[in-house]
C-alpha cells in the first residue's frame, strides 16, 4: 500500500537505475575497507539518500535497513529544551540538526562526540566505525560546521560522515577539504522514463509516451516528484490517456494565484492582500524561496519581453537578501512591491529605470 | 498713487519719523480713490479722525472688535474678546485687505517703477502661487510694523484698526487665507480691468463672484493694483536689490487708510452677498489652495520671528489650529499660545475665539468654521495678533472671575496659615504638657519643617483636588458600612456599593489616593489602619496579623474576639478601617498575599480600603467580584490650579496661573511631583516664569515608555515627516529605542496602510505610481533593516548597529509613507490606526505547523527518504489524494482505506490533523473540513480508536506523561512484574503499548529491547504489535 516512490525504492547499489559509475565507485568504495567521509550533493529528487542507504547496505549488510526512530532531548545553554529527532540502525545513525534552527551546534557537540567517542559495539560488523548521516548539511549554521571539523579528524577512528547537501556553496571550505564529493545529478529525462517504464511494469500496466512526457514536463529532473505525480496521475484518470492535466499540488496553485493578483493590480491596497496571502503560505511551510521562485516564474511567463530580465535580477537580489535575512516576508514584500512599480511604470510610462 | 512712489521712496531714507505723516498722506490718498467709486463712507470717516475714530466705532453701537485689527497692524488697540458670530469674522477680511495695502505703500516707496511691475505681476501671478505672494506680503508686514509700532504711529493705527474691525463686522465672510490664494486666479482676471480704478466694475464682479474672498481680493486690485504687483516684486525682485528693509517699515503707515477703503467696499458688498458667500464650494478652494503651497516651494521653519508679548495677553482667548503652517509647527504653537495664557483646543466650536489656518486644511473643519462663523488668521496673522496684544486684556466676567478666584486663593491661603498656627499651639501646648512628666514625648515636627506634601495635605474633603464624586461615594459607603454590616451586605443602594465590604480605588500614582481614603476614613469616624508595600503581606501574615475573624489561639489570648487583635500596633475594633495600600506591590515576598486577602475580604467586620496603581493586573483579578471598584482619574490643571496657587500664595512664590498648568500637565496630573518641584525650586528662587516651568518639567520629566501604537502613529502620522516638523532625526530614532524589537514590525505591519502625505501634490494614476514607489523604497528599506538586525541578533552580535537599524527598519520608510491612515477594508478591529504585527501570530503559527510537519516527516521517515520540505511541496499533495480526499468524496465508506494508508507511513490521528492544517488554497483547513461531514469524522475517530497502531517511536513527551500517570496510580499496579524491580517504573504501568514507548525513551541503556520492539513493529499491522505489547 505504501506509495510507488517508496515501494519501488532500490535498496542496493546494483538495483540503482542510473549513475552505473557511480554506484561501482561506491561499491569499490564500501569494499576497500577505508571509507572516507562522503558530502553527497545534488538536486532533490535525484536520488542522494536512496544511493546512501544503497551504500550503507554494501558496507554493512542488510541490518542497516532495521531503522528506529528516537527522540533526544537537549538543553541548550539557555536552557531551553529541544527535541530531536534521530534515526538510527545499529550501525548508523541519522540527524538533521536543521530542525533545531539556531541551536544546530549543539546537537551537533553533543550527539556526534557522544557517538564518535564510544566504539563499534557489535563485534560482528562488518567495519570498525560507524555511519553518521547528517541531512541538510548545508542548512547548519557556520558555527554548527566550524564544530564539525575536529570531530572529523579526531574521531576517524570509529566514525565516518556522511553529508547530504543540497548544493556545496554553503559548506565551508574545512569541511569540503575533509570530505570525498560526490556528486549525484538529476537523473536525465531517459533515465527518468526508464524509471517510469520499470514502476509501470511492476504495477503491470502500460506507460503511453504522452503521460511520461507530462510527467517528465512538471517533474523537471525531480524522480521523487516524478513519480508522485505519475501515481496521482494514474489515480486520477487510471487509463493515462487523452489530455493528461497534471494536477498542480494545492501551494502551487496558490502562488499562481498571487502573481495574478500581482499583475492585475498594482496599489498598496493590493500589496497588503498580497501579504496576506504569503503570510498563509509561509505560515504553512513552504519555503520562502520556493514561494518567491514560483511567483515570479508565473510573472515572468505573463509579462512583456522588456520585463523579463529585470524581474529575475529583482527576484535574484531578493532571494539572497531572504537567505541573508532572518524575517523573509519582509524581503518578499519588497520583492513584490518593486515588481508592482515596475510593472505598473512600464503599463503606464512605456519604460522603467535600468535596475538601480 | 504710482506717482507718490518715488518721493516715498526717498523720504524713506530719513528717519522714521516721517512715517507717521506720510501715513496720513497715503491714507489721504487713498481716500480720495476710494470715495469716486462710492464705497462705503463710513469707514473713511473713521479713518480720518485719528483720535475720534475708535470711539465711533464703539459709539456707533457696533461691538468693538478691537481684535481684529490688532492681529494685523499694532495690535494695540482693543483687547475685548472679539465677539462671537459675523463680526469677528470680518476682521479677517478687513485685514486681508490690509495686507495689500501695506505693500502698496511700501512699493510706493519702493524704487521700482510701478509700471514695469503691473506688468510683471500678472504672470507670476497666474503661474502661481497665491500663497506664496501673500506669505511674502505678509512678511514684509510683519517687519514694517515691528519697528513702526514702537515709534509713533500707535495711535493712529488703533483708531484704523478699530475702524477696520467696525466696518467689516456686518459682512458675513469667511476669511481664511485659504480662500484668497484659491481666489487669486479670479482676482488676476480682474485685476488687469481693474486697473484703470474701474470700481464700479469690480463690484459688479464681486455680486457675481461666490466667494468671500474673491471679493477680498478684487478689493484689493481695484485700490492698488500695483499693490499685487508689488507685492511679487518685493519678494523676488525688491529685496533682491537690497531695498528691503527700508521698503516694508514705511509701507505700514500707508497701509492702514487702505484697509479701511478696502474694508468699506467689502462691507457693502458682503452686506449683499453674504448667503451666496457662504455657499462658496470649500472642497474646491481647498485643493486650489494645496497646489498653490506645493508651487510655493520649500516651506522654511523658523523662518518668520516668534512673535514677544505681553505675558497674559491671550488670556481668556481659544485658539484653534488647523493645516499646516509655514514656519510653526503644531506644538510650538500651541505652546506659543499658552505661553501667553491662551487655550488651544483641537476642534472649532462655538467657544473658539480664533483658528489658525495653515496649508492643507482639513476640509471637514475649514466647513465647521464656516458654518460657526469662527474667525479665521493665517500663521502671521496669528503672529501679528500676538504682538499687538496687550497683557491682561480681559471682559468684564473674565476680570470678575479672575478677581474671585484670586479671592478665593487668598482665603484659602489664609485658612491654611491659620490652621497651621493652631496645629503650632496645639503641638507647643503639647510639649509643655509632657515637659514636667517626665515622659518621652514623641517630638511632632513643626510644620515649617515638614514637607510640602505633609503640611498641605487635605484636612477636609473640600480640599481634595479633583474626583470630588468618586471621594464622596467613598464617604457615603463608608458611612454606611455598619449598616450594610447588620443586614448583611444584601442591600445594593443607592449606587450599588451597599453589597461590598470592600472598596479596590485604583488611579495613578500622585493624584491622592491615599489621601483621600484615610481623610474619607477619618471623616467616618473611622481609625485607619494602613498596610502597605512597606509591610510584608504574604497570606499567612494577612491571615494571622490582620485575624479580625479571630479563630486562633493567639488571637485568642489576647482577650478574644474581635477586640483582640492588633495589626500594625493598632488595636483592631468595630471603628477601624483598614487601609491596604499598593496592593499591586504585593509581590514574590507576598506570596499568596492577594488570595488571603481575597478570603479576608469575604468575611470583614471592617470596612477595607484597596488601593493599586494597574487595576487590570492579572494579581487584580481575584478581587475584581468582591470589591467595589472605583477609579480615581487624573485631576484636571484646573482643578488643581486654585489649590497650588494658594499654597504658592502662602509660601510666597510668583508663579503666574499659566505656568502652573503647564507644570501640572507636564507631571500628568501629579500634584505631589509639582508639589515637590515646587518646594525645591522654592529653594532658589521666588518667581518663576513660563521658560523655567518648561525646564523644570523636563528636569523632573517621568521617562515614561510610550506604545508602540503611539509610537508609530507618531512616526507615520499625516505631519509627521512635513517640514515644519522640528523632531530630529535622533528625536525619532528615540522613539525606536522605546521599544526597539515592536516598533520596527509595527512600522512594517503599517506602512501599506497609509495614504502617503508626498503624493498628496498628484493625482489619478500618477499618484498611484507615486504611491508605489514610495512603498518600494519603504519596503527596500525595511528589507534593508532585517538584514542589519540579523547581523545584530545573529551570531555576530553586532548591538552597535543598533542606530542604524533604527533608521532602516523605522525611521527611513514612515519618513516616505507618513500621512493620514487609509481605511484598510475589512472594517472592525485594526481598520484604522497602526495595528498588531501579524508576524509575530503568523510566526508562532509557521512555528507550530513546522513541528508537526517534523513529526509528520519523522514518523514516515521510516518510508520515505525526503526532508521537511519534500514531504510538504511533493509527498503532501497526494498523500492528501490518498487520506484526506476519499473521506471528503466517499465519506464514512473511505474510513478503512484511510487508515490503512496511515497505518503504512505510521501517522497517527494527530497527523492526519496536521495533514489537514497544513494545506492552502483549495486544500486549506477550513475548507477541507467543511467539506467533511460530521458523521464520517466521527466514524474516522471511532474506527481509528477501536484499533491499535503501528507507532514509529515514541515521543518524549508521552513518556513523560506516562510517568506522571504512574503516580497519580500510586500504589496499584503492583506485583506481577517484580522481576523488572531494577527497571524505570515507567515501564510497567503503562501498559497499553505504551510500554514500547517506554522502551524505546530510554533506549541508551537497554538496546536490544528496543530493537526487538521495532522489528515487531515493523512486520506490520496492529495484530502483531498488540502480541508484542500482551508479552510484556
Amino acid at each position: 500500500m505504501s506509495l510507488w516512490v517508496d515501494k519501488y525504492r532500490p535498496r542496493s547499489l546494483d538495483e540503482l537505475h542510473y549513475h552505473p559509475e557511480l554506484s561501482s565507485r561506491l561499491r569499490s568504495l564500501s569494499a576497500s575497507g577505508d571509507f572516507p567521509h562522503i558530502l553527497f550533493y545534488g538536486p532533490s529528487g535525484a536520488g542522494k539518500k536512496t544511493r546512501i542507504m544503497a551504500t550503507l547496505r554494501e558496507l554493512y549488510g542488510p541490518g542497516v535497513e532495521k531503522l528506529r526512530i528516537d527522540q533526544r532531548v537537549f538543553v541548550t545553554p539557555s536552557n531551553r529544551k529541544l527535541d530531536v529527532n534521530v534515526v538510527q540502525s545499529n550501525y548508523h545513525i541519522e540527524l538533521t540538526p536543521s530542525d533545531v534552527g539556531m541551536y544546530d551546534r549543539v546537537v551537533i557537540q553533543d550527539i556526534l562526540k557522544e557517538i564518535a567517542q564510544t566504539q563499534q559495539v557489535d563485534l560482528n560488523a562488518k567495519q570498525r566505525f560507524k555511519v553518521v548521516i547528517i541531512n541538510e548539511a548545508d542548512a547548519l549554521t557556520r558555527d554548527a560546521q566550524a564544530a564539525l571539523r575536529r570531530t572529523m579528524e579526531k574521531y576517524m577512528n570509529n566514525m565516518r560522515l556522511i553529508l547530504c547537501a543540497n548544493s556545496t556553496s554553503k559548506i565551508i571550505a574545512p569541511i569540503r577539504s575533509r570530505c570525498l564529493l560526490v556528486r549525484v545529478a538529476a537523473p536525465t529525462d531517459d533515465e527518468m522514463t526508464k524509471v517510469l517504464q520499470h514502476v509501470a511494469k511492476k504495477e503491470r500496466f502500460a506507460l503511453p509516451t504522452s503521460a511520461t512526457k507530462s510527467i517528465l514536463a512538471t517533474s523537471q529532473g525531480n524522480l521523487r516528484k516524478a513519480l508522485l505525480v505519475f501515481e496521482a496521475m494514474k489515480m486520477q484518470k487510471p487509463d493515462l490517456t487523452g489530455d493528461l492535466e497534471v494536477a498542480k499540488p494545492d501551494w502551487e496553485t496558490y502562488c499562481s494565484k498571487i502573481a495574478d493578483s500581482i499583475l492585475q493590480e498594482q496599489s498598496a491596497q493590493k500589496l497588503l492582500d498580497v501579504r496576506g496571502k504569503i503570510y498563509e503560505l509561509l505560515s504553512h511551510c513552504i519555503p520562502p524561496t520556493v514561494v518567491l521562485k514560483t511567483i515570479s516564474e508565473r510573472i515572468v511567463d505573463k509579462v512583456d519581453d522588456a520585463l523579463k530580465p529585470q524581474i529575475i535580477h529583482w527576484a535574484a537580489y531578493y532571494e539572497l537578501r531572504m537567505r541573508m535575512g532572518s524575517k523573509k516576508i519582509f524581503h518578499l514584500e519588497a520583492f513584490i512591491a518593486k515588481v508592482m512599480t515596475i510593472y505598473k511604470q512600464f503599463n503606464m510610462i512605456g519604460y522603467t529605470d535600468d535596475y538601480e | 498713487m504710482a506717482s507718490s512712489t518715488p518721493k516715498k521712496a526717498s523720504k524713506k531714507a530719513d528717519s522714521e519719523e516721517y512715517s507717521p505723516k506720510k501715513s496720513q498722506e497715503k491714507k489721504k490718498v487713498v481716500k480720495k480713490d476710494e470715495k469716486p467709486a462710492g464705497k462705503d463712507i463710513r469707514g473713511f470717516g473713521f479713518q480720518q479722525p485719528a483720535s475720534s475714530s475708535s470711539k465711533t466705532a464703539n459709539g456707533t453701537g457696533k461691538k468693538p472688535i478691537t481684535i481684529d485689527d490688532s492681529d494685523e497692524e499694532e495690535g494695540t488697540v482693543g483687547k475685548k474678546p472679539v465677539p462671537k458670530g459675523t463680526t469677528s469674522k470680518h476682521f479677517l477680511s478687513a485685514s486681508s485687505s490690509k495686507k495689500p495695502i501695506t505693500i502698496d505703500s511700501s512699493d510706493s516707496d519702493s524704487p521700482v517703477p510701478p509700471p514695469s511691475s503691473k506688468k510683471k505681476a500678472p504672470t507670476p501671478k497666474s503661474k502661481a502661487m497665491p500663497s506664496a505672494s501673500n506669505s511674502s506680503k505678509r512678511k514684509v508686514l510683519v517687519d514694517s510694523e515691528e519697528e513702526d509700532e514702537e515709534v509713533d504711529d500707535v495711535k493712529p493705527a488703533k483708531k484704523r484698526q478699530s475702524v477696520g474691525g467696525g466696518l467689516s463686522r456686518s459682512g458675513g465672510k469667511k476669511p481664511s487665507y485659504v480662500d484668497e490664494s484659491e481666489s487669486d486666479s479670479d482676482s488676476e482676471e480682474e485685476e488687469k480691468p481693474n486697473k484703470g480704478a474701474s470700481k464700479a466694475k469690480s463690484k459688479a464682479k464681486k455680486e457675481k463672484s461666490v466667494s468671500p474672498m474673491n471679493v477680498d481680493d478684487e478689493s484689493e486690485s481695484d485700490e492698488d493694483n500695483f499693490i499685487d504687483d508689488d507685492d511679487d516684486d518685493m519678494p523676488k525682485k525688491g529685496k533682491s536689490k537690497a531695498k528691503p528693509k527700508a521698503a516694508p517699515k514705511k509701507a505700514t503707515p500707508a497701509k492702514k487708510p487702505a484697509p479701511a477703503a478696502k474694508a468699506a467696499k467689502k462691507e457693502i458688498d458682503e452686506e449683499q452677498e453674504v448667503k451666496e458667500e457662504v455657499k462658496k464650494p470649500a472642497p474646491n478652494n481647498n485643493w486650489r489652495a494645496a497646489a498653490a503651497a506645493r508651487a510655493a516651494g520649500p516651506k522654511n521653519p523658523g523662518s518668520k520671528e516668534i512673535p514677544e508679548a505681553e505675558p497674559d495677553c491671550l488670556a481668556g482667548l481659544t485658539f484653534v489650529f488647523t493645516g499646516e503652517m509655514e514656519s510653526l509647527g503644531r506644538d510650538e504653537a500651541v505652546e506659543l499660545v499658552k505661553r501667553y495664557s491662551g487655550k488651544v483646543t483641537t476642534a472649532p466650536s462655538g467657544k473658539t475665539s480664533f483658528v489658525v489656518v495653515g496649508e492643507n486644511a482639513g476640509a471637514a473643519k475649514l466647513a465647521k468654521i464656516k458654518e460657526k462663523r469662527i474667525p479665521t488668521l493665517s500663521e502671521d496673522q496669528f503672529f501679528e495678533f500676538i504682538r499687538g496684544r496687550k497683557g491682561g486684556q480681559l471682559d468684564e466676567k473674565q476680570l470678575k472671575a479672575k478677581a474671585a478666584e484670586e479671592k478665593k486663593i487668598e482665603q484659602q491661603a489664609l485658612e491654611m496659615e491659620k490652621r497651621e498656627k493652631e496645629e503650632e499651639k496645639e503641638r507647643k501646648r503639647k510639649e509643655k504638657a509632657l515637659q514636667g512628666t517626665g515622659i518621652a514625648a514623641k517630638k511632632i515636627a513643626p510644620p515649617s519643617s515638614q514637607l510640602w506634601t505633609t503640611k498641605y495635605a487635605p484636612t477636609n474633603l473640600k480640599e481634595i483636588c479633583g474626583n470630588k464624586t468618586v471621594v464622596e461615594r467613598l464617604g457615603i459607603w463608608l458611612q454606611d458600612w455598619q449598616k450594610n454590616y447588620k443586614s448583611g451586605f444584601k442591600k445594593p443602594g443607592k449606587d450599588g456599593t451597599g453589597i461590598y465590604r470592600a472598596i479596590l480605588i485604583s488611579g495613578p500614582p500622585g493624584i491622592g489616593k491615599t489621601t483621600s481614603a484615610h481623610l474619607m476614613a477619618k471623616e467616618a469616624g473611622y481609625n485607619p489602619i494602613e498596610l502597605n508595600a512597606s509591610d510584608a503581606r504574604s497570606k499567612k501574615l494577612v491571615e494571622n496579623a490582620t485575624n479580625i475573624d479571630n479563630t486562633s489561639l493567639d488571637g485568642f489570648f489576647q482577650g478574644g474576639g474581635i477586640q483582640s487583635t492588633s495589626v500594625a500596633d493598632v488595636r483592631v475594633d468595630s471603628r477601624t478601617c483598614l487601609i491596604m495600600d499598593e496592593v499591586d506591590g504585593m509581590s514574590a515576598g507576598d506570596r499568596g498575599g492577594v488570595g488571603a486577602l481575597n478570603t479576608l475580604i469575604k468575611k470583614t467586620r471592617i470596612p477595607m480600603i484597596l488601593i493599586c496603581n494597574d487595576r487590570s493586573s492579572t494579581k487584580m483579578k481575584p478581587l475584581m467580584s468582591t470589591t467595589f471598584n472605583m477609579t480615581f482619574r487624573r485631576p484636571s490643571p484646573a482643578e488643581i490650579r486654585s489649590r497650588i496657587m494658594s499654597i504658592l500664595y502662602k509660601e510666597k512664590l510668583k508663579i503666574p496661573a499659566n505656568v502652573v498648568d503647564e507644570l501640572v500637565k507636564g507631571t500628568n496630573s501629579d500634584i505631589r511631583q509639582v508639589l515637590n518641584m515646587l518646594s525645591t525650586f522654592k529653594l532658589s528662587k521666588d518667581q518663576m516664569d513660563f521658560d523655567e516651568g518648561k525646564e523644570l518639567i523636563k528636569i523632573n520629566e517621568k521617562n515614561t515608555i510610550m506604545t508602540p501604537f503611539t509610537i508609530t502613529d507618531k512616526l507615520t502620522g499625516p505631519y509627521a515627516f512635513s517640514k515644519t516638523s522640528k523632531e530630529t532625526l535622533s528625536d525619532r530614532m528615540e522613539l525606536y529605542f522605546h521599544d526597539f524589537s515592536f516598533v520596527p514590525l509595527f512600522i512594517q505591519e503599517h506602512y501599506l496602510k497609509t495614504q502617503p502625505a508626498l503624493t498628496n501634490t498628484l493625482n489619478g494614476g500618477e499618484q498611484n505610481l507615486k504611491h508605489l514607489e514610495l512603498v518600494s523604497k519603504a519596503a527596500d528599506s525595511i528589507s534593508d533593516g532585517d538584514l542589519i538586525d540579523r547581523m545584530i541578533h545573529g551570531s555576530e552580535q553586532h548591538w552597535s548597529l543598533l542606530p542604524f537599524h533604527a533608521v532602516q527598519s523605522t525611521v527611513k520608510p514612515s519618513s516616505l509613507i507618513y500621512g493620514p491612515g487609509r481605511q484598510t477594508g475589512g472594517g472592525g478591529f485594526g481598520s484604522w490606526g497602526p495595528s498588531f504585527p501579524q508576524w509575530l501570530g503568523q510566526n508562532s503559527k509557521q512555528g507550530k505547523l513546522q513541528r508537526q510537519l517534523t513529526d509528520i516527516q519523522i514518523r514516515m521517515r521510516l518510508r520515505v527518504s525526503g526532508g521537511r520540505t519534500e514531504i510538504r511541496e511533493q509527498y503532501m499533495p497526494l498523500l492528501a489524494n490518498k487520506v484526506i480526499m476519499p473521506l471528503v468524496k466517499r465519506g464514512s465508506d473511505a474510513v478503512d482505506e484511510t487508515i490503512e494508508y496511515m497505518d503504512e507511513y505510521y501517522l497517527g490521528k494527530d497527523d492526519w490533523d496536521a495533514l489537514v492544517e497544513l494545506g492552502v488554497d483549495t486544500m486549506s483547513e477550513s475548507l477541507i473540513s467543511k467539506k467533511i461531514p460530521t458523521a464520517t469524522k466521527s466514524a474516522f475517530t471511532r474506527q481509528y480508536n477501536k484499533a491499535d497502531h503501528p507507532i514509529a517511536f515514541h515521543k518524549g513527551d508521552m513518556f513523560a506523561a506516562s510517568k506522571k500517570k504512574i503516580a497519580d496510580q500510586g500504589p496499584a499496579p503492583d506485583n506481577e512484574d517484580v522481576f523488572e524491580e531494577d527497571e524505570p517504573v515507567p515501564d510497567e504501568p503503562s501498559d497499553k503499548g505504551e510500554a514500547d514507548g517506554d522502551g524505546d525513551g530510554d533506549d541508551e541503556v537497554n538496546d536490544v529491547s528496543k530493537d526487538k520492539l521495532i522489528k515487531a513493529v515493523k512486520p506490520k499491522g496492529a495484530a502483531a504489535k498488540g502480541k508484542a505489547k500482551g508479552k510484556k
